[in-house]
């Protein structure tokens, strides 16, 4: 069986379902294997990690493959909201493990490092897109405002206007505006803030295993950029991840890095090509040929 | 220049600025317990990486400068609250301050104790047992499940079974008995964690780079770092590894990107040895001070010479 960790409003995970299951394998939508009425276990002894799954309280499967989209939410329904924070870390913590040892094709299989900062901003992906070669932009992080403006003036003098501030903890920016600096400047009385090169119009693009997976042309130059995501995708232990490459003053950079990739993100047309190298993922045993046409507007 | 980033009242980073000061270290405290109060970043980060510097009440460090880094995030309990702001907005403050600390922390070029990254694993303890056994570790027969009837048959099998959390969330290790097996049943609320019980002497290992102390830790207890407050009596003393123990703990950590750890071993009395966990994050400052072990002491001249033991993270701890 095949298995799609994830929600059904997730057109992801109803489109590589629909994939499969057109293929004849047997394929099953669920939050997680722990709900009930699964039962699930995990073993760790001399010979290795061993597990088994009883969806529906029935007889245990074989997982062929699994497509991650969620991390295993819990509902707080019914929890007493301190028990509910508690059961979420040991969901959250038990399908690291049971993802980790299956062997199986697993997309995503994440490392803890992701698992546990799976939101990370730009900023914590610097390290590792300066590593593959991938220019991004120059970013400043400073609770000097002085620092800040001088950061704004020197990207003024470069014919750039203002500065993107961008919150670490939370998917949110915004353009500094002359007006601003002020205000950014009180913010600045309590946290350093994250100061970025405001970027041009942006173009996703997938990778999906070795693959890449513009939304649209590529231009030349982001085209360019193709050795570098793939090695970002190595590196980062992900076969299936977005990102978004934007004009910077320097040419072409990166500047959004997402483990998660949403089919929203893309126009309809590219959808289809997505899909199936993440079906191919899942079966690569087998020569997969596109099975199912999306329905396009 | 050492980097020391925690906070004063933190009896760990205390002992580490007492030790650099003995040793005529020079460093800079880098207050977490106060920050960004008295204390500020202004840092750029380029094609290289960053630059920039870190300032304190009475001194600036460029970042080029500092030759390691120690670095002990805190609590809430730990922190000074600001005067002049709303509780809920502190917190999604330092949050945001802390956010971009570690961001600036893991991407420094220098050795750094320790990076974010590597201390992942130890927020699953399964995951991190399955790395513990692919590194050559003996780890206790384990098995988290959601069914009743699993966690039964473990016990059947294995007789004396302990339960633990599944997380990083602190837990206290306690023996499964009747009145716990007669609440299997809510396991169908959620996964928990089942451990053989292995009997033997816990043994625990603080690596620091490629040095390691091994201390012997005799008590009654299950869980001896509870013993004390269930009143029963705990030991210590330095002790020998036989060389392959030894060799595997500076691998795992060198695996993990943990240029200091603390690694939980029990030997059976078979003399087998079984390893329980690897702490991103150690208290060392107990084992320490019963054994008069110099862990602080390694510690401070690794941070003070610079050289980062050869580490080729693997997977699990990739830099992101």
């Amino acid at each position: 069986m095949h298995l799609i960790l994830g929600h059904c409003d997730d057109t992801c995970c109803t489109g590589v379902k629909a994939r499969l299951e057109a293929r004849g394998l047997p394929t099953r939508l669920m939050a997680t294997p722990f709900e009930p009425p699964s039962r699930w276990a995990w073993r760790l002894g001399a010979d290795g990690v061993s597990t088994r799954l009883a969806p529906d309280d029935g007889p245990s499967v074989d997982i062929d493959g699994v497509l991650v989209r969620s991390n295993g939410w819990v509902d707080p329904a019914g929890w007493e909201p301190a028990d509910h924070a508690y059961m979420q870390s040991e969901v959250h913590a038990a399908l690291l493990a049971w993802l980790a040892g299956l062997p199986c094709p697993v997309v995503n299989r994440a490392s803890a490092a992701l698992w546990y900062r799976h939101r990370n901003p730009l900023l914590i992906w610097l390290p590792l897109l300066r590593r593959c070669g991938l220019p991004t932009p120059e970013t400043v992080v400073t609770d000097d405002p002085v620092a800040a403006s001088d950061f704004g003036d020197r990207l003024q003098a470069a014919g750039v206007p203002g500065a993107v501030c961008t919150w670490l903890t939370r998917e949110d920016a915004w353009l500094i505006a002359p007006a601003d600096w002020p205000a950014l400047a009180a913010l600045q009385a309590h946290t350093p803030v994250c100061l970025a090169e405001p970027h041009g119009r942006p173009r996703v693009a997938c990778i999906v295993g070795r693959k890449v997976i513009w939304n649209g042309s590529p231009t030349r130059a982001e085209a360019a950029l193709e050795p570098g995501l793939r090695r970002l995708a190595v590196e980062a232990g992900l076969d299936f991840l977005e990102v978004a490459a934007a004009p910077l003053r320097r040419g072409p950079g990166v500047v959004l890095v997402e483990p998660l990739p949403r089919l929203e993100h893309f126009d309809p047309s590219t959808h289809a090509e997505i899909l199936d190298a993440l079906t191919g993922l899942l079966v690569p045993d087998h020569a997969f040929t596109p099975a199912v046409q999306e329905a396009h507007p | 220049m050492i980097l020391v980033a925690g906070g004063i009242a933190d009896k760990v980073t205390e002992v580490v600025c007492a030790r650099l000061n003995e040793c005529g270290y020079a460093y800079r405290l880098f207050d977490l317990g106060r920050f960004p109060s008295g204390h500020g970043v202004a840092v750029r980060w380029t094609d290289v990486g960053p630059e920039g510097s870190l300032r304190g009440p009475d001194w600036k460090l460029d970042l080029g400068d500092i030759s390691g880094a120690y670095v002990r995030f805190l609590g809430p309990e730990g922190r000074v609250p600001p005067a002049d702001l709303p509780p809920a907005t502190a917190t999604t403050l330092r949050a945001e301050a802390d956010t971009a600390l570690m961001a600036l922390f893991d991407d420094l070029p220098c050795p750094v104790v320790n990076r974010l990254g590597g201390g992942m694993s130890n927020n699953s303890k399964p995951y991190q047992a399955w790395l513990l056994e692919r590194a050559g570790f003996r780890v206790p027969p384990t098995l988290v499940t959601n069914d009743p009837e699993a966690a039964r048959a473990f016990q059947a099998e294995h007789g004396e079974v302990i339960y633990k959390s599944v997380s990083g969330i602190r837990s206290i290790v306690r023996r499964l008995g009747p009145e716990q097996v007669g609440r299997l049943g809510l396991l169908r609320n959620g996964p928990a964690q089942f451990q053989a019980f292995v009997p033997g002497r816990d043994v625990r290992v603080h690596t620091v780079g490629d040095k390691l102390f091994a201390t012997r830790v005799a008590s009654a207890a299950v869980d001896y770092r509870y013993a004390r407050r269930d009143g029963v009596a705990v030991e210590m003393a330095p002790c020998e590894l036989p060389a392959s123990v030894a060799s595997a703990c500076l691998h795992i950590a060198r695996e993990l990107d943990l240029l200091h750890a603390g690694i939980d071993l029990r030997e059976t009395p078979a003399g087998d040895w079984y390893c329980f966990e690897v702490n991103p994050c150690p208290g060392f400052l107990y084992y320490e001070r019963h054994t008069g072990q110099p862990i602080s002491r390694a510690l401070v001249d690794l941070l003070h010479g610079g050289v980062a033991v050869a580490t080729e993270p693997m997977r699990e701890a990739a830099n992101i």
